[in-house]
């Protein structure tokens, strides 16, 4: 057997290496964010888990964008936690901590539970069944052209680059289930094609909690919480994002009209 | 004892503890079209791990894993490889595991467990690793 070229004169040759090894996906965009541990210890450097605990929340907050590493193995939970440590302690770290330890959580299940990636764990807590979803993603969500300047804004955004903020992930998930009433399987697979981190657990998992398949009841948001936590960074105004406007209340009892209250 | 150390997507790492069970041996990741096509890997994530492995000491190889692995691992006794939850990894270390001696081995944990946490809801494991998870671990 021959072993494949590993080294190359710049990127763009190794991207059309790569392309050459991967028939039907020669149209697809590459991302800017580069593989290896180099990129990887640069990204480590830069973290500040600290802020992170602040202000994580909203799409311009001190994210440390590690996850394509973790997931593949090239920085280990272990020496990220060592890193931040030596960066602050106690409550001043905890959220970031405590994000390594959903990643370990969702790896435990994983490893117990495989059967649970892709099938629903529990029933829809939405007034729904399972068949009351469709199993195709629309066209319009996966070209990005929906009726939501701001989902299109994502979906562009994860396209292009392969990383979504966690909460822009949040809000794109659930406006593919809940307001589109699609499965959630349909959206877990079209995040793992682009996210360079795509986890079958992380992202599963994650799609059934948003979904209600694992958790009490369904994560859905309204547009002051768009506007509140995206609002710079994404197109969140009133005429483009009509879908989410109105109290929690008034969303949910568009959404979930079969149930009383939640 | 030569042996072979297959890398695969969940362990790109020259650190991972893997490397010293077998500090001699070659390293090999399979470029296997069909199973990336099972993971959803797209052409971004593709061309993210093949960046990774050109900084790795390994040699990629293109063509199906198991086949492609039994045929490098012929005159060697073992391959060593990195644990993972994969299912789909998993089926083909079985298969390996047939014809040679295989070490899967796992990565540093981000806690110890002194009893299996209940994985039905995050704060219920949490409270549990929240007692292991500030602690520094000096290993890699």
């Amino acid at each position: 057997m021959d072993a494949l070229e590993k080294s190359f004169p710049d990127r763009a040759a190794l991207i059309a290496h790569v392309k050459s090894l991967s028939p039907g996906y020669d149209d697809e965009l590459v991302s800017d964010m580069e593989g290896g541990r180099a990129a990887a210890e640069a990204a480590l450097a830069q973290i500040d888990p600290i802020a992170y605990g602040r202000n994580r929340n909203y799409l311009d907050g001190a994210v440390t964008r590690l996850s394509p590493y973790i997931r593949h193995g090239i920085l280990s939970l272990n020496e990220v936690r060592n890193h931040a440590l030596q960066m602050g302690e106690g409550k001043a770290i905890e959220k970031f901590i405590q994000e390594l330890g959903w990643r370990d959580f969702w790896q435990r299940i994983y490893a117990q539970k495989p059967d649970w990636i892709w099938a629903d764990i529990e029933d829809y807590k939405t007034g729904f069944a399972a068949d009351d979803y469709a199993d195709a993603l629309a066209d319009d969500i996966a070209h990005g052209e929906t009726d939501s300047a701001a989902m299109n804004h994502f979906i562009t955004e994860l396209k292009t680059t392969g990383y979504l903020h966690n909460h822009a992930r949040m809000y794109l998930a659930a406006y593919i289930v809940h307001w589109r009433r699609i499965k959630w399987q349909s959206g877990a697979a079209f995040f793992l094609n682009h996210l360079l981190d795509g986890d079958p657990a992380s992202n599963n998992l994650s799609f059934q909690w948003v979904a209600s398949t694992f958790a009490n009841k369904p994560y859905f948001f309204n547009l002051d919480n768009l506007q509140k936590f995206a609002g710079m960074q994404a197109p969140c105004d009133y005429h483009s994002n009509k879908c989410f406007a109105g109290t929690y209340d008034d969303v949910a009892m568009r959404l979930f009209p079969n149930i009383e209250a939640l | 004892m030569r042996q072979l150390i297959w890398l695969h997507e969940d362990c790109l790492r020259a650190s991972h503890n893997l490397f010293d069970h077998a500090p001699e041996a070659q390293a090999v990741f399979i470029w296997d079209d069909k199973h990336m096509n099972t993971m959803h890997f797209g052409l971004k994530r593709r061309v993210f791990i093949y960046e990774s492995l050109c900084q790795l000491p390994v040699e990629i190889y293109a063509g199906d894993t198991a086949t492609s692995l039994a045929q490098l691992a012929q005159e060697v006794q073992g391959i060593v490889t990195g644990k993972t939850p994969n299912p789909a990894l998993r089926e083909i270390m079985a298969t390996l595991r047939e014809k040679k001696k295989l070490s899967v081995i796992a990565d540093v944990p981000f806690v110890q467990m002194d009893s299996p946490p209940d994985l039905r809801r995050f704060f219920k494991y949490w409270n549990k690793a929240k007692k292991h998870a500030f602690s520094y671990d000096g290993r890699p």
